[in-house]
């Protein structure tokens, strides 16, 4: 007797339709809940570039009226809160959810309902903590929300951003527990851990990272909602709260999350390159091992950001140092970027060019990084313009760059369409452009000492030509951004052909149809090598073969790929409707208990700022979701 | 088996050799062409004015000079790196680019001599950053005692203006902080609201003002001038407007500023513009800002109004009509208003006191003072009262008269009056009419019988530190509370009613 046995009484039937909107609502395909990930994710992307524009416009001269300090204040908290948790992180969880079990050889996550729970709970709590502005509450305490001034006596709308970045953190620990689990688990028989793609163990590394990181933040935004929802005195200096204690709590988490950040982002360069470079990644372990190295050593630099606090100058000399260590193993990676390249065959197509880009712009916030670990220096530098310009240069110039690379790179996959060149090269162009025009004069406003967080700048102080530059830079990435758009728009009338592998690319998501069935792989394939496919289709460049031919010649002869001695041994039309014929495809059934639980604790939580009642209505649909999903077979016997 | 699908219409590389093709054909400029054109375009933008107010390239003092020092050994290595791994992109992509069909580069997987090098060279360099780092870690977080012993300042951080005090000179005031050059000054810093942080680029760099958590910053000014400063950390609405200035002295010019702190100003002349606008300045804004510091015991007395002013504040964030407030003893000597937000002039004064917000929107001043409790926040004085607030306002500067007296001695009854004349007399007569509120002829014999429980004494001081509660019928519940009297000033006063039989 299973479980499938149990005569649930179900309110709503199971959806069958694959196509049409409930088909989506009550989808479990990683493929296109990777989808929703990066179409909301790109929603956002735009909402808090239209902040960073009403910011910009703000600034662009001394003394300006357009913008009240009220609304300046929302709009940076708004920006900040909604680049990181609503664009970068979700941006990463579509390339995740789209790529981990193909370059893995698995027909799906390993918990797919769960995934799917992930995305609605995302999206949800992204409407949640956006609804403050329809209430002019919108989150107004900067997006590390520092104690006390998130208290309730000293901004109002902070407790919109403890409620909803705690219902966002739920999203991303359910997620990050699914790819460590899916890529431990599910990988292709054959794919031991050092043959795996190097995306997906950044994957790997940053599921890893979230893990132990959101919990941290999750304990701190709900000791902060307490405080303003139920009085407790957590961060209340006159009770005895200690504001430090906060920055502990909000940086042991932030300082993994910036790695949680740019992991994916090295992730895909470190997949664009060797494509286009037609070489394979320059010490594949190294890289490997520098990411671990990275990625652990990000648990021992938090305090980095605080060295203005007044912890000691013991304490700022350990975190000094920490921080210039962690440099290390990040030179390491630049550098095998770079050997990568070298002696490669570049073909300089808009996915390079992007992952070039991040390689120049990011290889520049590591400089000013190391700068602001020079800790007396530092005083200078924290919290001016010198630092919002180091973490664009990070985020925007690595993570952004490389998510716009991993864009035109797998595009295709996901499309079976590719994106224009002339239209991408463009993008690439205005965004490079308006990107150093925007935040390059930033490292010199502030060291000329124009703070950041500031509505407003009196015209003596000097800043006011580096702030048209930089409004100027900002509307011509803004430019590049629209540009994107259209391509995405233009190509999709076009509908230029991908087929399976466009780019001649290395790893087995480049052997299945663009876009994939919803099985993904016909069989499972079994895989032999690090970039396997590429070995498939160049057998004769392998190491093992390289060998047997002796030290004959040190370069091998150039040689086109050639489609027709790589026939495909089944194509397209002999793969049975639901795939696997005789192999019989189990995929999950599709299921709608996911979207009712991520609804039920949005609401909530969202209740609890404005009436229980409203929080029972959500505990009930919470209870209705989680019994309806545990009763519920992953698939129908009978399916 | 294997299975390796591949679309056999698509002629794989074709659409990409194409675009790459377009990328070098139509690009107008070469990738290092456009990197020499944007470092060009940045250095315009720069506009290179490292005397701009609150530039941290012109160091004016050891702590700031030690500070871009280190900033600038950093940056030198930045840009050698800097040079070669820019260098070596644009040149691969040069170099490296596929031409024609392309042939199969050589399949290099890694070279572990090669990584191992780029790994330890990296490392050393840091090492050799790390060590002169620590030691400024180290100089810049105390003076050395060669330097000599530091003057000592305590800031306090306020949403949003600074608060100073000489604990040894026993002087208050805000926004603008004298200190003489060539001597180290070590600043200690607090706060009660929120973080704030404390920042004069110039001079030093900033160090945070964090509730629960005192801090302290040193700095030295080589020069007399005026050092701009601003608060550093977000701190709320009005955080871009919490500005103050350093005015560093020449040590005798500093003395004589000192001096002047505790030098009465000369009172203003009987039937002036100023003198009405002291009476009103006492009946509206007294309760929030003092102005007589410079009295025998003003600085204790100061310390635990601001106290209590903060605690009434805290206990009723939204009601409360006293909120701390900066200290305007010799406001008249001040270059600046609303925290550096303006240049002091009588026009920008005026302006400031008739509309708060016209300057700077959303301060305490204008949200809770019970004169600002009209509909957009305007005082509620005809234009002839805010010039007269004014006029006073200007004349508060050191007089001709007689330094202060060290803390100390002095007879009751006369301090009692002074303190009276300062503080009460706008509402009270000593005689038995009534003003605002009653006269106080004979008000210690009444005082003794009005509550059974309660000597004349503790009514009286009672009646100072929460009038809300004993409120004479007929008369309106107006009167502040001077919740921060010292005892010793109670006392006095209470000296001085004895004498009004």
């Amino acid at each position: 007797m299973t479980t499938a046995s149990i005569n649930f009484p179900r309110v709503i039937p199971r959806p069958k339709s694959h196509s049409g909107i409930w088909s989506w609502i009550g989808t479990v395909d990683h493929k296109r809940i990777g989808t929703m990930y990066g179409i909301t994710a790109f929603f956002w992307f735009i909402v808090g570039g239209l902040e960073a524009l009403l910011i910009r416009t703000q600034l662009s001269r001394a003394e300006s009226d357009l913008v009240s300090p009220e609304l300046f204040n929302q709009l940076f908290t708004m920006h900040g809160t909604t680049m990181i948790f609503l664009v970068v992180m979700p941006m990463a969880s579509a390339f995740f959810n789209w790529l981990v079990p193909l370059q893995i050889g698995a027909r799906d996550v390993a918990f797919p309902r769960l995934n799917a729970f992930s995305y609605w709970v995302f999206l949800f709590g992204g409407i949640l903590i956006n609804t403050s502005w329809l209430f002019g509450l919108a989150p107004d305490g900067g997006w590390f929300g520092y104690a006390p001034l998130s208290q309730a006596e000293f901004s109002a709308g902070m407790t919109f951003w403890s409620v909803g970045l705690n219902v966002l953190g739920i999203a991303s620990i359910a997620a990050a527990l699914n790819f460590v689990v899916t890529i431990l688990n599910m990988r292709a028989p054959g794919l031991t851990m050092f043959k795996l793609p190097v995306f997906t163990w950044n994957t790997l590394i940053t599921s890893v990272l979230i893990l132990v990181a959101m919990p941290v933040i999750a304990v701190a935004l709900t000791q902060v909602m307490f405080d303003r929802l139920f009085g407790t005195n957590f961060y209340v200096p006159a009770a005895g709260g200690d504001p430090v204690l906060w920055q502990h709590m909000f940086w042991l988490f932030g300082h993994p999350e910036v790695y949680i950040l740019i992991v994916p982002a090295f992730g895909i360069v470190s997949e664009v390159l060797p494509t286009f470079s037609r070489k394979p990644l320059f010490g594949y372990p190294f890289v490997i091992f520098a990411t671990i190295a990275i990625a652990f050593q990000g648990w021992f630099v938090w305090s980095h950001h605080m060295f203005t606090v007044g912890l000691g100058p013991v304490v700022n000399s350990f975190f000094g140092i920490s921080t210039m260590a962690i440099a290390v193993p990040t030179g390491v990676k630049i550098f095998n970027w770079l050997g990568t390249m070298w002696g490669g065959s570049l073909r300089l197509n808009t996915a390079m060019l992007f992952s070039i880009g991040f390689i120049a712009m990011f290889t520049i916030g590591g400089f000013s990084g190391v700068m602001h670990a020079v800790v007396p220096h530092n005083a200078q530098q924290q919290d001016t313009y010198f630092v919002v310009a180091h973490f664009h240069y990070v985020l925007f110039g690595g993570a952004v760059m490389a998510i716009f690379s991993g864009i035109y790179y797998w595009w295709p996959k996901m499309t079976g369409w590719l994106l224009n060149e002339k239209l991408g090269i463009t993008n690439f162009i205005l965004m490079m452009i308006g990107f150093n025009l925007t935040f390059f004069p930033m490292h010199w406003v502030g060291l000329d000492g124009m703070p950041r967080r500031i509505y407003t700048f009196a015209a003596e102080m000097g800043w006011e030509t580096s702030n048209m530059a930089i409004t100027i830079g900002s509307f011509i990435l803004a430019l590049g951004v629209l540009v994107f758009m259209i391509n995405v728009v233009v190509s999709r009338r076009n509908k230029a052909v991908a087929g399976n592998d466009p780019w001649d690319a290395r790893t087995i998501e480049w052997t299945i149809p663009s876009p994939p069935p919803p099985y993904n792989f016909a069989e499972i394939p079994v895989v032999e090598h690090r970039d396997d496919f590429w070995y498939k289709k160049y057998p004769h460049l392998h190491e093992e073969h390289l060998e047997a031919l002796d030290h004959e010649s040190n370069i091998t002869e150039g040689r086109e790929y050639d489609p027709e001695r790589h026939e495909a041994t089944v194509s397209k039309e002999d793969a049975p409707l639901h795939g696997g014929g005789s192999h019989g495809i189990h995929l999950p059934d599709m299921s709608y208990y996911p979207i009712i639980l991520a609804a039920g604790i949005a609401i909530a939580m969202g209740g609890l700022m404005f009436s229980y009642i409203v929080s029972v209505l959500g505990a009930v649909l919470i209870v209705w979701g989680l019994l309806g999903w545990s009763l519920e077979p992953a698939s129908e016997p009978d399916h | 088996m294997i299975i390796i699908p591949v679309n056999r219409h698509n002629q794989p590389g074709q659409s990409y050799r194409r675009s790459s093709m377009f990328l070098i054909r139509r690009l107008p400029l070469s990738p290092a062409q456009l990197l020499i054109l944007l470092a060009a375009v940045v250095a315009v933008l720069a506009g290179c004015t490292p005397d701009n107010p609150q530039s941290t390239f012109d160091a004016r003092g050891p702590v700031a000079q030690q500070q871009l020092d280190l900033f600038l050994i950093v940056f030198w290595i930045a840009v050698g790196i800097f040079i070669v791994v820019e260098g070596a992109i644009i040149f691969m992509a040069l170099r490296f680019r596929q031409r024609g069909q392309g042939l199969m580069p050589k399949q290099i997987h890694g070279h572990t001599k090669l990584e191992v090098t780029w790994t330890i060279i990296p490392a050393l360099i840091l090492v050799g950053v790390a060590v002169p780092t620590v030691q400024g870690i180290y100089d810049t977080y105390a003076p050395s005692s060669e330097m000599g012993t530091p003057i000592e300042i305590e800031s306090v951080g306020h949403q949003w203006w600074f608060e100073f005090r000489y604990p040894d000179e026993e002087i208050v005031t805000a926004n603008e902080v004298h200190i003489p050059t060539g001597v180290p000054v070590m600043v200690k810093l607090y706060s009660q609201d929120v973080i704030h942080s404390f920042w004069v680029p110039k001079l030093a760099g900033k160090v945070d003002m964090v509730p629960a958590n005192d801090n302290q910053v040193w700095f030295q000014a080589d020069e007399a001038g005026v050092y701009y400063g601003q608060c550093a950390e977000f701190c709320g609405l009005q955080h871009a407007l919490m500005r103050f200035r350093v005015i560093a002295h020449e040590p005798e010019e500093y003395d004589a500023w000192v001096q002047g702190m505790r030098t009465p100003p000369d009172p203003p002349e009987p039937g002036s513009g100023a003198a009405r606008g002291q009476g009103l300045f006492a009946g509206n804004c007294s309760m929030c800002h003092t102005t007589d510091s410079f009295r025998q015991g003003g600085y204790a007395a100061e310390l635990e109004v601001q106290e209590a002013r903060w605690e009434a504040w805290w206990e009723a964030p939204e009601e409360s009509r006293v909120v701390s407030a900066p200290n305007l003893t010799h406001f008249g000597e001040r270059t600046t208003i609303g925290a550096g937000v303006a240049d002091l002039t009588r026009e920008s004064l005026i302006g400031w006191i008739t509309s708060p917000d016209s300057l700077k929107s959303g301060t305490r001043m204008a949200t809770h003072a019970l004169v600002y409790d009209t509909p957009n926040h305007h005082a509620d004085l005809a234009p002839q009262d805010i010039q007269d607030i004014a006029d006073y306002l200007l004349s508060l500067t050191p007089g001709s008269g007689a330094v202060t007296p060290p803390p100390g001695g002095g007879d009751p009854v006369e301090q009692g009056e002074a303190l009276f004349a300062q503080r009460c007399s706008t509402c009270h007569s000593t005689g038995p009419d009534d003003m605002t509120g009653p006269g106080l002829q004979g008000v210690v014999q009444r005082a003794d019988t009005r509550k059974p429980d309660l000597s004349a004494e503790q009514y009286i001081e009672e009646s100072l530190r929460q009038p809300g509660e004993y409120v004479v019928d007929g008369f309106l519940n107006v009167m502040p509370s001077f919740a921060g009297l010292s005892d010793e000033e109670v006392s006095n006063l209470i000296a001085y009613l004895n004498t009004l039989e």
